[in-house]
This record gives C-alpha cells, sequence and structure tokens, in this order.
C-alpha cells in the first residue's frame, strides 16, 4: 500500500506537535514537583526558627492538585495510565478496532464533560480566594480543571496514531514500558 | 440494581482498555447524572480537585523526587558491596544479597518496575554466572522487591493512610517487624535452595572488606535513618519527612558522592511526575466514584451483607484476604487500594479491625499480587531480564510467594506482629 506524501508530512507535524506538548508539560511537572519540594522544606526550616508558614499546607495541596493534572496529560501522551490491556489485544482484529474508537471516546467524552463542568464552575468562584492567601482567586488554583482536560483530551488525539497503531499490531504498552525500564537500568 | 450494573460498566469499560482511572470517573458521572440529574457533573469536576489536594499525598512525589535523586548516584552498586560483604560467605550468598538490597532499594523510585530493573539488572546476570538457575535468579528478585512494599517508605501505605484517615507514621511503624521477618525468612529459603543445589559462597568474610564497603555506602544509609528517625520520632510529618529526605538525597548525591548526573534525573524526574500523576489521577476519579457509592449506599450495604453472613472477625478477615487476594491478582496495587479502601472500610470499622493492621493486610495482599498473573509487572520485569518463562518461574516462586503468604497469615491472625511496636510509642 502506498503512502500518500501529504499523509507522511501529516503524521510528521503530528509528530512534531506531540513533542512540543511534551516539552512544555515535562517543564511545567518538574517545576511544580521542583517547587512542592522548596515549599515542604521551607516550612520545616521556618517552623524550626519559630515562624510558621500559614499558607504552606494550603498552597502544597494545590500544587499537588496541578501536577496531578498537568502529569496525567504528560502520562497519556505515552498511554501510561494503568489500564487492563491483556483480553483487548487477544481481540480479534475487527472488534479490537471497534473496542478501540469507543474507548477511545468515553475517554474523550469524560474529559469533555470534566472540562466544562470545570470551566463552568470559575465563573461561580466569583471573589473568592484560598483562606491563608487572600490574593489568590480559587479561581485561578482551580483552573487547572479545565485547562487539565483541555490538554488530556490534546494529548490524548496527538497519541491516537501510535496507540491504534499498536493496538493492531498487538503491542502491549506496559510490556513496552517494563523493556524500556530494562534497557535504561542497563545502560546506566 | 445500580451497583450490578456499575460493576458490569466498569467491567466492560476496562476489558475495552479503557484506562482504570478514567473508567472509575466515567462510570460514577453516568450513575450519578442518572440519579441526581445532570448537575451533578459541577460535583464531580469539585471532588476531582479537592480529591488532588490531599496534603498527606504530598509525601508520595516528594518520596519518589529524593528516590529519583539517589537512584541517580551508584547507590544500588553500593549497597550490593556493603549487603555483599555482610552475607555473602554465606552458602548461597548471592540470593540472599538480592533479598536484603531489594528490602533496602526496591518501591524507593515510586515505580516498582524501574526498582526491579535497576537491582536485577545487576544481580540476575551475577546469578546466573554464578550457576544459579534463572528461574531460581528470577523468582528471589520479583519476591524480595515485593516484601519491600511494606518495608517504610512505602507508597502503597501512604495511598492506604490518606484514603482511610489512617496515620501514615503508624502504619510505617507497624510494617518493621513483619517486614524484616518476611525478608529474614526469605533468605532463609535462599540458604535451603542453596544447601539443596549446591549454590556457591561469594568472598570469604572480611572485616577490612565489610569497612571499606561500609564507607562507601554509610551516607546512603544514614538517609532512611536520618528520615524515618525524624517521622517516628515526631519532629516531622510524614510529608515533611519526604521533603528532608528530597534535601538529604540532593546532599548526599551531590556533595558527598559528587555522582548526579542531571540528564539520568532529569529523565526519572519525568517519569516520577509521571508515576504520581497516574497514581493521583486514580485517586481524583475514584473519588468521585466513592461520592457514587455513598449515596447508593455501596459501602454500607457491603458491610451489612457480609455481617449477615457472619459477624466472625476471624472469618471476616478470611474473607477480606480472598477478595483483596483476588484483586490484587487482576489489578495493579495502586488501582486495588484506591478501589477496595472506601469499599471496605466501613465493614473494617464496624467489625473492630484495627485499621493500622488492616492497612499492613492490605499491602501484602497487594505484594502478593505483584507475584500472581495474569498482572504482575514486577515478576514480568524479573523474568525479561532473566529470560525465563512466567510459568516456569512462578513454580520456583511459589515457595516465596508463601512466605508473602505466611506473612500476611501472621499480620492477620496474630496482630501483636504488626502492632506491637505501634502500642509501645504511640499507645
Amino acid at each position: 500500500m502506498l503512502i500518500s506524501p501529504t499523509c507522511v508530512q501529516r503524521y510528521i507535524m503530528l509528530d512534531a506537535i506531540k513533542r512540543w506538548l511534551e516539552r512544555i508539560l515535562e517543564v511545567v511537572s518538574i517545576s511544580l514537583l521542583v517547587t512542592m519540594a522548596v515549599i515542604v522544606v521551607l516550612a520545616v526550616v521556618f517552623r524550626f526558627m519559630g515562624k510558621s508558614l500559614i499558607w504552606y499546607d494550603e498552597v502544597a495541596s494545590v500544587v499537588l492538585a496541578w501536577l496531578t493534572y498537568y502529569g496525567s496529560a504528560l502520562a497519556v501522551l505515552h498511554r501510561g495510565h494503568l489500564g487492563f490491556p491483556g483480553l483487548f489485544l487477544s481481540l480479534p482484529k475487527p472488534l479490537r478496532a471497534a473496542a478501540f474508537i469507543v474507548a477511545e471516546f468515553v475517554v474523550i467524552g469524560f474529559f469533555l464533560v470534566i472540562g466544562y463542568a470545570g470551566w463552568y464552575l470559575l465563573g461561580i468562584f466569583g471573589e473568592e480566594t484560598l483562606v491563608s492567601l487572600n490574593w489568590v482567586p480559587l479561581s485561578f488554583t482551580q483552573s487547572v480543571i479545565p485547562v487539565g482536560a483541555a490538554l488530556f483530551i490534546i494529548a490524548e488525539i496527538l497519541s491516537i496514531p501510535d496507540a491504534w497503531r499498536k493496538a493492531m499490531a498487538g503491542i502491549d504498552y506496559e510490556k513496552e514500558m517494563i523493556d524500556q525500564a530494562i534497557e535504561e537500568a542497563s545502560q546506566s | 440494581m445500580s451497583a450490578i450494573l456499575l460493576i458490569l460498566g466498569l467491567f466492560i469499560l476496562v476489558m475495552i482498555n479503557v484506562p482504570i482511572a478514567i473508567a472509575l470517573g466515567a462510570v460514577a458521572l453516568v450513575g450519578m447524572v442518572l440519579s441526581k440529574g445532570t448537575d451533578s457533573i459541577y460535583n464531580a469536576a469539585l471532588t476531582m480537585f479537592d480529591a488532588a489536594t490531599s496534603f498527606p499525598l504530598l509525601a508520595i512525589p516528594l518520596f519518589i523526587l529524593a528516590g529519583a535523586l539517589m537512584n541517580t548516584t551508584s547507590i544500588s552498586r553500593r549497597l550490593i558491596s556493603l549487603t555483599s560483604a555482610l552475607i555473602g560467605f554465606v552458602r548461597g550468598g548471592l540470593a540472599m544479597v538480592n533479598v536484603g538490597v531489594s528490602m533496602f532499594f526496591a518501591e524507593i523510585s515510586g515505580s516498582a518496575v524501574a526498582d526491579v530493573a535497576a537491582i536485577g539488572s545487576v544481580l540476575i546476570p551475577a546469578m546466573k554466572n554464578r550457576n544459579y538457575s534463572p528461574e531460581l535468579s528470577a523468582a528471589v528478585t520479583s519476591s524480595s522487591a515485593s516484601i519491600a512494599i511494606i518495608i517504610p517508605p512505602s507508597i502503597a501505605m501512604i495511598l492506604y493512610g490518606a484514603l482511610s484517615d489512617t496515620s501514615i507514621v503508624q502504619l510505617f511503624v507497624a510494617g518493621i517487624i513483619p517486614g524484616v521477618v518476611g525478608g529474614f525468612s526469605m533468605m532463609g529459603l535462599c540458604y535451603w535452595y542453596a544447601v539443596r543445589y549446591d549454590l556457591p559462597r561469594e568472598e570469604a568474610f572480611s572485616l577490612r572488606r565489610l569497612w571499606v564497603a561500609f564507607k562507601e555506602a554509610g551516607w546512603a544509609l544514614t538517609l532512611p535513618v536520618i528520615i524515618l528517625g525524624g517521622i517516628f520520632g515526631g519532629v516531622v510529618t510524614a510529608t515533611e519527612g519526604a521533603g528532608l529526605a528530597v534535601v538529604a538525597a540532593l546532599f548526599i548525591g551531590g556533595v558527598i558522592y559528587r555522582e548526579i548526573n542531571w540528564q539520568h534525573l532529569r529523565k526519572a524526574m519525568v517519569e516520577g511526575v509521571t508515576q504520581t500523576a497516574v497514581v493521583m489521577l486514580l485517586v481524583a476519579t475514584s473519588a468521585v466514584l466513592g461520592l457514587y457509592l455513598t449515596e447508593i449506599q455501596v459501602p454500607q450495604n457491603f458491610a451489612k451483607w457480609v455481617i449477615g453472613f457472619t459477624s466472625n472477625k476471624l472469618m471476616v478477615l478470611a474473607l477480606l484476604n480472598v477478595m483483596l487476594f483476588v484483586v490484587g491478582m487482576f489489578l495493579h496495587g495502586a488501582a486495588a487500594i484506591i478501589l477496595i479502601v472506601p469499599i471496605v472500610m466501613p465493614l473494617v470499622q464496624q467489625i473492630g479491625i484495627n485499621p493500622v493492621q488492616f492497612g499492613l493486610i492490605m499491602t501484602l495482599n497487594i505484594a502478593i499480587g505483584q507475584q500472581t498473573p495474569p498482572v504482575a509487572s514486577v515478576l514480568v520485569t524479573s523474568c525479561s531480564i532473566a529470560k525465563t518463562d512466567i510459568w516456569e518461574t512462578t513454580k520456583v516462586n511459589i515457595p516465596f510467594i508463601g512466605v508473602l503468604v505466611l506473612v500476611l497469615l501472621l499480620v492477620t491472625y496474630f496482630p501483636p506482629v504488626s502492632l506491637t511496636l505501634v502500642n509501645l510509642f504511640y499507645g
């Protein structure tokens, strides 16, 4: 079967966007992780100096929520969320293709609903702020739900071509992840 | 009726390879919309945010970051040298070294697969070179990695503690005796195999070699002592202890050993945030499911149903163990804890089971689940390194799984094993 040059070009472009998004999500997620560590360590230091930081647990918890959703979008680019692919991969090809399409609709549909609800809620929070820092609006901290949902959907769509190819070839993501971990461990 | 439809829906979605986290959220969302109308989607979105802001769970990414920092140094090599100098002179010493290193090391990065890969890629080839069968090499590596799940700091325990509102510090303390009993029993089993198959000793014991190895690995050993000492002594919380672990790991890796490889660290951090996010998304969507389950009274009805069948504590514990074992066979550890804890906790409380003891029962079942196919990522990783068949390895692994089951039975039916230290320090 011949693949048209336009098709190849589209695939290359999609791959470039995927890498670009991956890099951004990596930077954001690692920054959040480092911020979280710094906040917790500072809190311990300040407490020993007799000056407890009243905002630390509330802010650190919000950072964790942000890490959850930005990190989730990053994980989905590699289809890294826990699943049970055993039965799916043993289905005959046409059924597997149908199951793949339904599963994609479920994932995207779920985050469309949650993203919409999260977006709607931002308007409801109005002037409300964090309890310990009254200059940080709740609409800012909670923005991670609609933004995270949108990023999840984009990452899911960008990873469809690769996931489809692997699903049709019967490649197990978990097996692939294990092989990669072993390869990295033997290199280091 | 709603509960049956929910389980059916969940089953179908997981079978067509929808990620478990999204399958949990999706069935809950549909259930809530059908029973309470479309406004419940706002409640679901709020819950997904709130559940992800759990303060105790901050310990997970921080311990993972500390582990990632330590992993980029040559900590595994140093620990292997030290344990080898300590017990390598015994017959079958290399297998025992494997158990000893795993007890310290496994689960350190939050990804059991990455840790088993790190230890196994060094020790499995070494064991094969020393005439250990590939199946035995894989089985020892795999099972000893799983006993480490109950030795603090344990990601599984942090998850259980946060979800069941149980003290994470007390869970850590409770894991010490069963963890040590399990580890030493596995070493005993290694000795039995060594005598039976005439496996070799490593180098003769030398105090000089032990001292050199100790000096090399000493700083790495101070890390758990400082952190766990701080946590157990009540100086810092588990989350803060995890924060201090990051600082200590930076200091040891960057200043003392001068071995932090920033390229490796970036990779390890990406892996770490991904692992955290995968677990946390499960926590978030399962909270939505928890809302719906409470609404249709599943945990309460489950408790009533079991108590109607038997209110004998020992029988209930046996039933729970069977249920956790089956779930552990088919689900990954984190998913199993997140799914099961909210459903069984009312029953655990009503029947008067200590939540700390139940936490150990839960994590030990997860450990056994990591060894029992079809879903057994730790076993699969070991087998991939040793290039052995999973079922052939499982045959050799059965006595090691037996040790895990024995520790589980001890913890289940002889509570002092897990609770003595807890009562001593916090009673």
